[in-house]
């Protein structure tokens, strides 16, 4: 197929929805094509642009009034909540305005430090939706570790871990908190596991392995020789803590 | 009449949508004040109409109702202000429009990644039918199908608002990077 027929075929790939046959004929052509190549990164990276955007919280007020409303079109007493009735009569009302200030403060307080966790969050549920996993599919370390020549300016060190029951699905170009990301796709049971690297401060000091959890997935991040790792994923923490171990502890295999 | 039971199970179903419904009006309308009505107004119509959903897809259910809800608060702005109608065959047809990635030079592509903002700057310029169609794929990772049917739209139309889209989003990144690079020489 010419170039040309090829590049109306971007989009549908690029969306999932190419079948099997076509998808690994677009696959060859763009491995050696690099003019359709260049094209079809462009169009890719305009497409995790927009996907980066994610959601707008809406105003916690929103889902308040809707279930006030529909309350009420239900023909049920608007019984609204008047929690100040818990703090007596009289006295109360200094007390109520001092809570209600305090909980639009914590409520509207940003935070920086979550925002990344979000967006790794946000990146392995995006991760999870149809096509999306992986941008080179190989459970062959020496063809995920070269993939990501070029593309990142460091070179982030990939293993597979199949023997440790961790198989290496593959590898994809991500993009968190302004910053390009490599992704490693891991494997264990029927969890599919995140690990996120990307540079970090070359002078700051190395961190420790540190779980968290958010959204029901399990987060464990460190920083070594400059670079951040986070794993992300609905696997159990204990789980998680072994690969973070097997991935932060060891020296790369010799190759 | 609508009962406590009904209205609970309605509140199940579809009160976890109320942030996906919140973002498309937000995308819509690019005003947060009249997404947070229109929202809370496709709410109470949904649970009027709750006994014509049979199951299946709830979300897309409930975000056909606010985007049919968005789209007739944008008709009555537009007739106050009268703005002509996006219309299928004078947007293929406009100059920006033929554009599309089958005839692009590599040249002409922007592949940068850009911040949040500076795409969202970008998107709020392009018509409603194009925004729409970019927030049900790209952000809620809807398929053709799911968006042909949330936008009571062939799927062939989807297709080519999605095509359309994409390269006069391109086409206005690429202008705003020459326009920097022109700025900064």
């Amino acid at each position: 197929m010419s170039c040309e027929e090829m590049q109306h075929k971007f989009e549908a790939y690029l969306d999932g929805e190419l079948t099997l046959s076509d998808q690994r004929s677009l696959e060859e052509h763009l491995a050696g094509c690099n003019r359709c190549n260049t094209m079809y990164n462009s169009l890719r990276t305009l497409s995790v642009s927009i996907k980066n955007i994610g959601y707008t919280h809406a105003p916690a007020s929103l889902r308040r009034n809707i279930k006030r409303g529909l309350k009420e079109i239900s023909g049920e007493h608007a019984d609204a909540f008047h929690w100040y009735h818990l703090l007596g009569v009289g006295g109360g009302s200094a007390i109520a305005t001092a809570v209600v200030v305090w909980l639009v403060m914590i409520s509207t307080l940003p935070s920086a430090q979550t925002s990344v966790t979000d967006e790794l969050v946000a990146a392995h549920v995006r991760s999870m939706m149809v096509s999306h996993l992986t941008d080179v599919a190989s459970s062959d370390q020496h063809t995920v570790k070269p993939w990501f020549n070029g593309k990142l300016d460091f070179a982030p060190s990939v293993r597979d871990l199949r023997d440790r029951g961790y198989p290496l699905v593959g590898g994809r170009l991500d993009y968190v908190h302004q910053q390009p990301v490599a992704a490693l796709i891991y494997q264990h049971r029927a969890h599919v596991i995140n690990v996120f690297i990307r540079r970090g401060d070359t002078v700051a000091q190395a961190l420790p392995p540190r779980a968290t959890h958010q959204l029901g997935y399990n987060l464990i991040r460190w920083r070594d020789a400059g670079l951040d790792y986070a794993l992300v994923s609905d696997l159990n923490e204990k789980d998680l803590q072994e690969l973070a171990g097997l991935l932060a502890g060891q020296p790369a295999p010799k190759s | 009449m609508a009962n406590k039971k009904d209205r609970q199970r309605f509140e199940r179903l579809m009160l976890v949508h109320h942030d996906a419904a919140y973002n498309l009006a937000l995308w819509l309308l690019r005003d947060a004040a009249d997404a947070e009505d229109i929202v809370q107004t496709a709410y109470m119509k949904a649970f009027d109409h709750f006994s014509s959903f049979h199951g299946g897809n709830s979300a897309g259910w409930m975000l056909t109702i606010v985007r049919n809800t968005a789209y007739n608060l944008l008709q009555t702005k537009k007739r106050n202000s009268n703005l002509v109608n996006f219309d299928e065959a004078l947007h293929s047809g406009d100059e920006l429009c033929q554009f599309s990635f089958g005839s692009m030079n590599p040249e002409d592509t922007y592949s940068a990644m850009m911040t949040g903002a500076q795409i969202m700057d970008a998107i709020e310029r392009l018509p409603v039918e194009f925004r729409e169609v970019f927030f049900l794929r790209e952000i809620e990772g809807y398929s053709y199908q799911e968006i042909a049917e949330t936008t009571q739209v062939p799927k062939g139309t989807v297709m080519s608002r999605l095509s359309r889209a994409r390269a006069q989003l391109q086409k206005l990144l690429v202008e705003k990077n020459r326009r920097k690079q022109a700025n900064v020489l």
